[in-house]
């Protein structure tokens, strides 16, 4: 995973909140929630797409770090470890619901036909109509394997090596099913715009509502 | 012309094979060379690295505050907090702060708290209760039997204080969901408290009324914070 960018004096104040949540201290343990919380119901949210279970899995990430926080020691960045920690927890979900989809090691050839080029109008760039919003409706509508890879690459910043570690699959597979997700992505969104008036956008408390 | 189209298909193929190496960040200069010719592979392009971007933008999203509660109320069962800070504290940690009618509230409570500590203390008490009530006040009659009960006790007291101050910003259909849980928890409270007057060693009735306390103190923050918004 990308390291993400954050300033020493951070850095330093988060490793003291981790002693002083090690010694137990409620105030560090809120302070730690406070300061990952976003990130990890993010994930958590993305990889599910349901609202009560995302918040079930952020709060079983947490329970599970803060039990075991007295063992971290700090040999990797706080932040690796409880994102790790987050999509073991998401993974092991899936996999309890029977979501055979989260295996990569199934072939999927349905994206193995040629891509379409009936749109060959300059003008007609998905960049004039996708948003985050389109954008979050489409990844939802992708299968559980495609999604858990284009979620942790594209949007968590996992390299392929840590995926196919995590996902238990090779790395070619792990960036093959990337490339699959990507281009259903963008069809989905091609379909969706070509079923649009032309600059029409939905109105985002409309696409909110929907989530 | 169909030599020149066959060529430019050959290329789209090519082009095809080589796209998710290129987008992997290997050296593909076929890849950039063939959009630059090639219109409708120059679309595609474009859009995979348009929604690659956006990917990377997508803003977080922000759990409800009843995620932290439960954590807090776990941790505290189990006994992980060996330091504890004034039950205020947690309310206060990003939750309530944004809100301008929480703090607000707060505020008030805050002076009318101290108003109140001072003699006569009974008659004013009264008056207060008679300020923060209504004709549905849910309070139960605290009988903590534990440290641990009392603490949850009282933060949920407080909460509920400053919910009451705050209870005319919420919608009258939400409001009234809310009135109802509130009304159910305090029956399972009154019930669990007049269990362990009964039986003080009774840990199942001990264990439900931790667990009343805790539901009432999730749905008050959740009630504070949709009436904060």
């Amino acid at each position: 995973m990308k390291p993400q960018k954050s300033a020493a004096p951070k850095a330093a104040s988060e490793i003291q909140l981790i002693a002083r949540a090690q010694q137990g201290n409620e105030e560090a343990f809120a302070a730690l929630f406070e300061a990952h919380k976003r990130r990890v119901y993010s994930l958590c949210l993305r990889m599910t797409e349901n609202t009560a279970e995302a918040e079930d899995l952020t709060q079983e990430a947490f329970l599970q770090l803060f039990r075991k926080i007295s063992t971290f020691r700090g040999e990797s960045a706080f932040s690796t470890w409880l994102h790790r920690l987050a999509v073991n927890v998401v993974l092991m979900r899936l996999r309890k619901k029977g979501l055979q989809q989260v295996s990569l090691d199934d072939v999927d050839t349905s994206q193995d036909e040629p891509v379409k080029r009936d749109y060959g109008d300059d003008d007609r760039r998905l960049t004039r109509s996708v948003d985050r919003i389109g954008l979050e409706r489409a990844i939802a509508e992708l299968p559980q394997g495609y999604r858990t890879v284009f979620v942790l690459h594209d949007i968590e910043g996992y390299e392929h090596n840590e995926i196919a570690e995590i996902m238990q699959c090779s790395v070619g597979n792990s960036k093959s099913q990337l490339h699959k997700a990507r281009m259903r992505l963008r069809e989905w969104l091609r379909q969706k715009q070509s079923k649009e008036p032309s600059g029409a956008t939905v109105p985002m408390d409309q696409a909110l509502g929907e989530r | 012309m169909e030599e020149e189209r066959y060529e430019q298909t050959t290329a789209c193929i090519r082009f095809d094979a080589e796209l998710m190496a290129y987008l992997e960040g290997e050296g593909r200069p076929f890849v950039a060379a063939h959009a630059r010719e090639c219109e409708f592979c120059r679309v595609i392009l474009a859009d995979l690295e348009h929604i690659r971007t956006t990917a990377r933008r997508l803003p977080l999203e922000e759990p409800s505050p009843a995620v932290w509660a439960n954590i807090r109320a776990v941790l505290a069962r189990e006994g992980r907090f060996r330091e504890k800070v004034s039950d205020w504290r947690w309310v206060w940690q990003g939750q309530f702060l944004p809100h301008p009618a929480a703090v607000g509230a707060l505020a008030c409570l805050v002076i009318l708290g101290s108003f109140l500590t001072m003699p006569p203390a009974s008659l004013q008490r009264e008056a207060f209760s008679d300020f923060v009530s209504s004709p549905r006040k849910t309070a139960a009659a605290p009988v903590p039997a534990t440290r641990e009960d009392s603490d949850l006790a009282r933060m949920t007291e407080e909460l509920e204080l400053t919910y009451r101050a705050n209870e005319k910003f919420l919608a009258p259909e939400t409001k009234a969901t809310y009135e109802k849980s509130l009304v159910s928890l305090d029956t399972s409270i009154r019930e669990c408290q007049d269990s362990l007057r009964q039986e003080p060693d009774n840990t199942l009735a001990h264990d439900y009324l931790l667990t009343a306390y805790t539901r009432k103190a999730e749905v008050l923050a959740s009630a504070l914070e949709f009436g904060g918004r």
